[in-house]
This record gives structure tokens, C-alpha cells and sequence, in this order.
């Protein structure tokens, strides 16, 4: 089998001993970097440019390919513990990894996130190794038709973010619609809601909107009920073990969102933010017990881990074998690639096997080291719960001004987090779920940016969402998702009525 | 609030700065920089103002040109403005510089910055790049004429670009439009969130054409790709993977536009430190180091000194302020 021979080439790459330690530095360099909130990949890898351009370029790849899903893979613990997401891959995880932090779960939620990334970043590599050529015509597949009827999809997640009001759910999500197109708009290079304001020219990042509202309008929120609040279970990071039926339950999730996280990964512009949460709300659709995700159901954690991971993989796809970066990461990664002489695209393969295939296998090494290494880590960084509340709620402060300060050197930033922190309170004090917030802001603007953009290459017929079978099908499962719960719900109450 | 960041900035280009060679020797009459210099980049990692700023403190850094070392620094926001806002306040500091290209022309025409190129010291031009029309390999169109005739039957055939309208690629497909005999502003012009977005959409035939910069299609182009190139903008011919493609003016249209980045500084900078960086900079060009980034990189050396640069961006300013008043997007 072809596949089996570039792979063997491939491990024989990653397996000299330099590399293994590239492959080491990287996961682990990336994983620290993933757990400090804002600190993300895309300025780590920046800064490692001029260290990689003496490397071999494999090695190099290798390396920073490390850094970046092993900051995915460790951004998880910052969500869980802190709820402040690490990257803006693990948001979604923290919708149940912190409530089962504070349940006492924390060791059990970063077991399954460890597990759960494990699963997803191997199984894609294995997508990765076998179909990867092939995938490059999924990945131009895609025009702003095709993107629209996909941010649609996602959308409908509202409805089932929403928990108890849906239209507070709603409202939450105009909101977040709202900020997303902050910024100057791209189609007519008009300004919009800013102010006259050059810091917000380029939009609000998606970071300091969700560490605002979700770290920092804890610590408020925390701080509000004040000392006469039941103190959080002491020493309670519980057992990192899983029951059989745990490993269960969790299989069918992780499974299904490996594949779903690299499909959209391997979409240009999607990747592991988007991947996360279209596995998270999959999951709580499927789900018998859907009702209990938000609360700490540990297939909440399963699920978005393994596709962010799964989405990582799947974004090298792009680079690797068309040359077009799909999100700002890849982008520095492209940058590092042509400036150690090695150019992305379609003869890659061909030309440069040594670094298509040295990366693929570099990467199952890189996630039994990622495993490895985390596991043991999880009872040791757990401890930080114990710390006394007052200096926990102020080492999240910290962690939350630094990690926005230092994306940006921008005061004006901070006080957008501080803003975004008053408005998480009060959606907390007032019941409105922060969830859709962060879902429309993730996907609105790529939504709007598209159906225009789509609309401007048909000379505005709207039938192209509908004559491209594509964007066609997922327009109708999107109506299909919307659709069945009522369906259920209405059967259920003619079945009561009958009764 | 800049007096703190320049600090944290200082703390982390201390490393750096240890590591920089401290060979060259300096007569004692000329200026040279007493600390390390800030080298902005208008814009987040990986884009061209980076990979810019990014190469040549690296490249100067490894020849052991300077005594201090150049310490890349991103300062992304509004397409530049962010950065230009900020540096326009810092007048007079000889140890901070930026990476510029058509955008400091462009981007206050559209009325989205206060400050223009006339607010800083122009430093050198240092390279350009030219921008070239692609369609996908199996398209219809062969020459640059062809898509043009196209064009005149069916004015919505879609040009897909990688910045929004009233920026480079727009003018450059704009200008190259009304060359070709076409009025400006019948190209359906699509604006994607970068070359890369815009030549995946055409590898998947959602658009006709892109067009984009000719050194960030060339490892797209080639033997077995989904894309090739009708037309470049250079005055002849380039060398490398694009040495098959004609230009313009060998297709009689008679437009070139040069997508040049270079370097400028604070607003008066003194005239010492002016002619340091830009000796700095003619010098960099020479080594061996920068030629071979220069060519991994596909750009093409274009040196012209602070005078001369100056006077070149007066006349950019007027060719393309002509372009976006075509295209009703003049805004100043």
C-alpha cells in the first residue's frame, strides 16, 4: 500500500533522534503556550521564524506544527479550570469542562479532554495521511454559497445553546452578530460601529470578547455573591479515572466529532474555533441527556475537544497541498515554509516529500507526547483550585489583562475586556446564555461576508443557494434541525392529548 | 500608554539584541543608532508588511550590518492606520521605522487614516512585487484580451481580489481595465480576505479570474496545478516559475503597476539618521544573505533612496487618486 510506504518513509524523518526532540520541544512549548489565556500560536510561531530558518525545513515544519496543535491541545486546561479559554479552539470546551471543575470534577474533565484530543488529532492524521490529495478538491469546493449555507447550519446551534429562554437565546445572538461586524466592512470599505474609533477599524478580537465574558464575568459574578457564598469543594479535583461506561458513553462523540473537527478544518477559513462548536451542538443534539450539556456533561468536553484537534490536522490540508493558508496560524506557518525555501502546494508532494510526509508522522509521535506528557501534568496543574479564592480570582484577572495585553500592547483592548466582563454579568445576572453570544460572533461575519460575496458573483440571485447542491443540502439540514425538535415536541403533545 | 508598551517591546528585543553581530566599524562624525530600533509592521504576522520587516532585521542582523539590532514589531489595526496613528505621534524618533507599500497612499484616499505619506520620512524603497491576472487552468480564456472581451459582453463575470474594494488589487485590475479600453468600474470586482481565500474559490470555479500579487501565485502555478496566469504587470518579462508569463505590454495593453514595498520613519526624522538607514539598506541589498531570501521570497530588488522614494510616492499618490475617482471611491 502506497500510504504504508510514505508513511514508513515518514516515521523514518520523524524518528531521527533530532527530530523527535523538535517534536517534543514543539508539543510541549505549544502546549504551555495553549494554557495561558491570549497567548496564542499565531505569535509564538511568528516569533520562531528566524530559529527555523537554519532548519532543516522538515524539521522546522515539524516543530512548529508541535506549537500549534499542541497549544490546542492544551488550551483546554485554562477553559476547564479558569474558564478562560487558552486559544479560541477551546471555547466550547469550557461550557461543560467548567462546570464540572466545579463540581469537583476537574481531574475526570481534563482526562476526557486529554483523551478526547488524543483520539481526534490521531484519527485526523490518519484522514490526513490517506486522503489528503484528494481532499484539496472537498477544500475549493467551497464558495461563498457553499460558506453561507454552512454558517447557517451553525447557526441554527442557537436554538440548542439556548437553554431555558430561546429568546433570550436569540437576543444573545443578535449580539454577538452585532459585534462581529464591527470593523470596516470588507464589500465597501465602510467603517462600521466604530465610534470614528481607529482602534476598532479592524473588528474586536474574538479572545478579548470571550475572556470577557466568560473568566472575567466569573470573577465578577464571584466576587458579587461575595464571602457569605458556599466556598468551592476544597481538594475536590477528583479521580482522573473513567468508568467503563464513561469510555462508552464518550466513544460515539469523539468518533464522530474527529471527523466532523478535519472536514471543517480542512474547509479554508473554518477551522478549529468553528469545528468545536459544530461538534459540541452535533453532540448535544444527538444526545439522549442533551438537556444536561452546559451543566457538565462530559460528553460536552468529548465532543469539542476532539474536533478542535481533529480541525487542526485538517487545516494543514489547505496549506500543504493547495499552498492557501486557511486561517491566521497557517498563514504564519506558509510564511515560515517559503522563507526556508520550501513552496506549499500542489507539487509538494512530489518535490518535497520529505516534509509532507515527515510532518504527517511527526504528528502521531507529537500526540502520544501530548498524552503523555498531559496526563500526569493534570493533577499537578488541578492544584490550582485549591488556591484560596481571593487569589485565584485575582491570578484569572491577571491571566485574562496579560493575556489580552499582550495580543495587542493595546490599553484600549483592556478595556473592551473589562466592558465585555460587565456585560457577561450581567447576561449572567439577567439569565441571558453567553453560549450564542460567542456562536454568532464566531460566525456572523463570515456569514454575512459570504452571502454578499455570493450574491455579488450571481448579480444578486438569491436561487444560487439553491441551484449549488451543495450549499442546497445544507440549507436543508439546517431546516431539518430546526424543524424536527418542533415536530417531536408537537407529536408528543398529540400523543398526551390522546392519552 | 506608548512609553509602556515601547518598554515591554525593549525587554523583549534585549535577547535579540545580544545575539546581534557587532562587527561593523563606524566613523565617529556620522550617527548611528544608540539603541535598538523598533521596526514596525503595520499589520499581524504573516502577511507582506511582515514577512518585510521580519527578513530584513533578519537578514541584517546575520550579515552583522548594524550595531543594534532591528527588533520586528506588529502593530496590526485598520489596515495600517493603527500603527500610522501611532507613529505619526513619535516624531522626530530616529530608532523607529515601518514597513510601507501602496496601502499608506491608498488607505487615507479611501478616508480611513488622517495620516498620509506626506506625515513620515520616506527611508528607501526597497523591492516590489507586480500583480498578475490568473484563471483556472481549464478556463476558456487565453490571453488577457480574451478575458476582456469577455468582460465587455457579460460586465458581472466575477474578478475575485484578495483586499477590499479601493485597494491594491482592486486598482490594479481597475487601471489595467481601463487601459485595456474598458471603463473602470464595470469590473464586478470581489474582494476575498486574501490572495489565498481568492485562489482557492477559483481552483473551485466560483469566480472567473483573480488577481493578486505574482511572487504569492508562484508556488501555485506550474506544472500540474488548477491555475495559470494570462498576464503579469511588470514592464518585461520575470524570471523563475513566471518566466512563461507574457506581460501586458507584450499583449498591447500598454499598464504596469508595481506593487513596491519599502521602508519609512517617524515624522522628521533627522536627516543623519536618514541617510544611515537608507546606506543601511543599499547595503543590505548587496549581500549575499538578502538575495537569497529575496529570491525564496520572489520579490524583485527595486532600491531607490530616500529622495528619490519621496518623489516617487508623490506621483503614486496622483496615478492612483486618478484610478479610485474613476471608481467612485475617493474620498478625500
Amino acid at each position: 500500500m502506497d500510504a504504508l510506504n510514505n508513511l514508513m518513509y515518514g516515521f523514518g524523518i520523524a524518528l531521527e533522534p533530532i527530530n523527535i526532540a523538535y517534536v517534543f520541544a514543539g508539543v510541549f512549548a505549544g502546549t504551555i503556550i495553549g494554557m495561558l489565556p491570549g497567548l496564542g500560536p499565531i505569535s509564538a510561531l511568528a516569533l520562531m521564524i528566524p530559529i527555523t530558518f537554519a532548519m532543516e525545513p522538515s524539521s522546522g515544519l515539524i516543530l512548529m506544527a508541535g506549537v500549534y496543535y499542541g497549544a490546542i491541545f492544551g488550551g483546554s486546561t485554562s477553559s476547564i479550570l479558569l474558564n478562560a479559554p487558552g486559544v479560541a479552539g477551546t471555547v466550547a470546551t469550557s461550557f461543560d469542562g467548567y462546570p464540572m471543575a466545579k463540581k469537583g470534577l476537574a481531574g475526570k474533565a481534563l482526562a476526557i479532554a486529554a483523551y478526547s484530543s488524543f483520539v481526534g488529532g490521531t484519527v485526523s492524521v490518519i484522514f490526513l495521511m490517506l486522503v489528503a490529495p484528494l481532499l484539496s478538491k472537498v477544500a475549493v469546493s467551497f464558495g461563498p454559497a457553499e460558506y453561507f449555507a454552512l454558517m447557517v447550519l451553525g447557526l441554527t446551534a442557537v436554538v440548542s445553546l439556548s437553554d431555558k429562554s430561546l429568546v433570550k437565546g436569540l437576543i444573545a445572538a443578535v449580539v454577538g452578530v452585532i459585534i462581529s461586524i464591527v470593523g470596516i466592512d470588507l464589500q465597501t470599505g465602510t467603517e462600521r460601529f466604530t465610534f470614528g474609533s481607529i482602534q476598532l477599524l479592524d473588528g474586536i478580537d474574538f479572545l478579548v470578547v470571550a475572556l470577557g465574558i466568560f473568566a472575567l464575568a466569573e470573577v465578577f459574578y464571584m466576587l458579587l455573591r461575595g464571602g457569605g457564598g458556599k466556598e468551592a469543594p476544597r481538594n475536590a479535583i477528583g479521580s482522573l479515572k473513567l468508568t467503563r461506561s464513561e469510555v462508552k458513553e464518550i466513544a460515539g462523540p469523539v468518533s464522530r466529532s474527529s471527523v466532523l473537527g478535519f472536514f471543517t478544518g480542512v474547509l479554508p477559513g473554518a477551522g478549529a474555533t468553528i469545528g468545536s462548536f459544530l461538534g459540541y451542538s452535533m453532540e448535544k443534539r444527538l444526545a439522549k441527556d442533551g438537556d444536561t450539556f452546559g451543566k457538565g456533561n462530559i460528553k460536552g468536553v468529548a465532543a469539542p475537544e476532539a474536533a478542535n484537534n481533529a480541525a487542526c490536522t485538517g487545516s494543514f490540508v489547505p496549506l500543504l497541498t493547495l499552498g492557501v493558508p486557511g486561517s491566521g496560524t497557517t498563514a504564519v506557518l506558509l510564511g515560515a515554509l517559503l522563507v526556508m525555501g520550501v513552496t506549499p502546494g500542489p507539487m509538494m508532494l512530489e518535490q518535497r516529500p520529505d516534509v509532507f510526509w515527515g510532518v504527517v508522522a511527526s504528528m502521531y509521535i507529537g500526540n502520544i507526547f501530548l498524552l503523555v506528557l498531559n496526563l500526569p501534568l493534570i493533577p499537578l496543574i488541578a492544584k490550582i483550585l485549591d488556591l484560596p479564592k481571593p487569589l485565584l480570582l485575582s491570578l484569572i484577572l491577571i491571566f485574562c489583562m496579560i493575556g489580552v495585553y499582550g495580543m495587542s500592547f493595546s490599553v484600549f483592548d483592556l478595556l473592551l475586556l473589562l466592558g465585555f466582563g460587565l456585560l457577561g454579568l450581567g447576561m449572567r445576572l439577567f439569565g441571558f446564555p453567553a453560549a450564542p453570544l460567542i456562536l454568532a460572533l464566531i460566525l456572523g461575519n463570515i456569514m454575512e461576508e459570504s452571502m454578499r460575496r455570493a450574491l455579488q458573483i450571481s448579480g444578486g440571485d438569491w436561487m444560487t443557494f439553491i441551484d449549488k447542491p451543495i450549499s442546497l443540502s445544507l440549507l436543508v439540514i439546517a431546516l431539518l434541525s430546526l424543524g424536527l425538535p418542533l415536530l417531536k415536541k408537537r407529536r408528543k403533545r398529540a400523543a398526551a392529548a390522546a392519552e | 500608554m506608548t512609553s509602556l508598551s515601547l518598554k515591554r517591546l525593549a525587554v523583549i528585543a534585549l535577547p535579540m539584541a545580544a545575539l546581534a553581530g557587532m562587527t561593523t566599524s563606524v566613523q565617529a562624525q556620522e550617527w548611528t543608532p544608540s539603541k535598538s530600533i523598533e521596526f514596525v509592521a503595520p499589520a499581524n504576522p504573516g502577511g507582506g508588511w511582515d514577512t518585510l520587516v521580519r527578513t530584513v532585521s533578519r537578514v541584517i542582523q546575520q550579515e552583522g550590518l548594524a550595531d543594534k539590532n532591528f527588533a520586528a514589531i506588529n502593530v496590526p489595526g485598520g489596515g495600517g492606520a493603527v500603527a500610522w496613528a501611532q507613529i505619526a505621534r513619535d516624531s522626530g524618533n530616529p530608532h523607529k521605522l515601518f514597513a510601507t507599500s501602496p496601502p499608506i497612499i491608498l488607505v487615507p484616499l479611501a478616508g480611513a487614516s488622517r495620516y498620509d505619506h506626506t506625515d513620515f520620512t520616506p527611508v528607501a524603497r526597497l523591492i516590489t512585487d507586480y500583480s498578475i491576472v490568473l484563471v483556472s487552468a481549464d478556463s476558456e480564456y487565453e490571453t488577457i484580451n480574451d478575458l476582456f472581451d469577455a468582460l465587455k459582453e457579460n460586465p458581472r463575470l466575477s474578478v475575485g481580489g484578495g483586499s477590499a474594494p479601493g485597494s491594491m488589487d482592486h486598482i490594479s485590475i481597475a487601471g489595467l481595465a481601463s487601459a485595456a479600453g474598458l471603463e473602470a468600474s464595470s469590473v464586478n470586482y470581489i474582494p476575498f480576505s486574501g490572495g489565498g481565500d481568492a485562489m482557492t474559490n477559483l481552483m473551485g470555479g466560483h469566480i472567473e479570474a483573480v488577481i493578486t500579487g505574482a511572487g504569492e501565485s508562484v508556488g501555485q502555478l506550474g506544472e500540474g496545478s488548477q491555475i495559470r496566469a494570462l498576464g503579469v504587470s511588470a514592464p518585461e518579462r520575470l524570471g523563475g516559475g513566471l518566466a512563461d508569463v507574457p506581460t501586458y505590454q507584450e499583449q498591447g495593453v500598454d499598464y504596469t503597476f508595481d506593487i513596491w514595498r519599502g521602508v519609512m520613519g517617524t515624522p522628521d526624522m533627522p536627516e543623519e539618521a536618514v541617510t544611515y538607514y537608507q546606506d543601511l539598506f543599499a547595503e543590505m541589498l548587496e549581500t549575499d544573505g538578502w538575495q537569497e531570501a529575496r529570491d525564496q521570497l520572489g520579490w524583485i530588488d527595486a532600491y531607490q533612496n530616500s529622495e528619490e522614494f519621496g518623489v516617487f510616492l508623490d506621483e503614486q499618490q496622483e496615478q492612483f487618486s486618478g484610478v479610485l475617482s474613476d471608481l467612485g471611491l475617493l474620498r478625500q
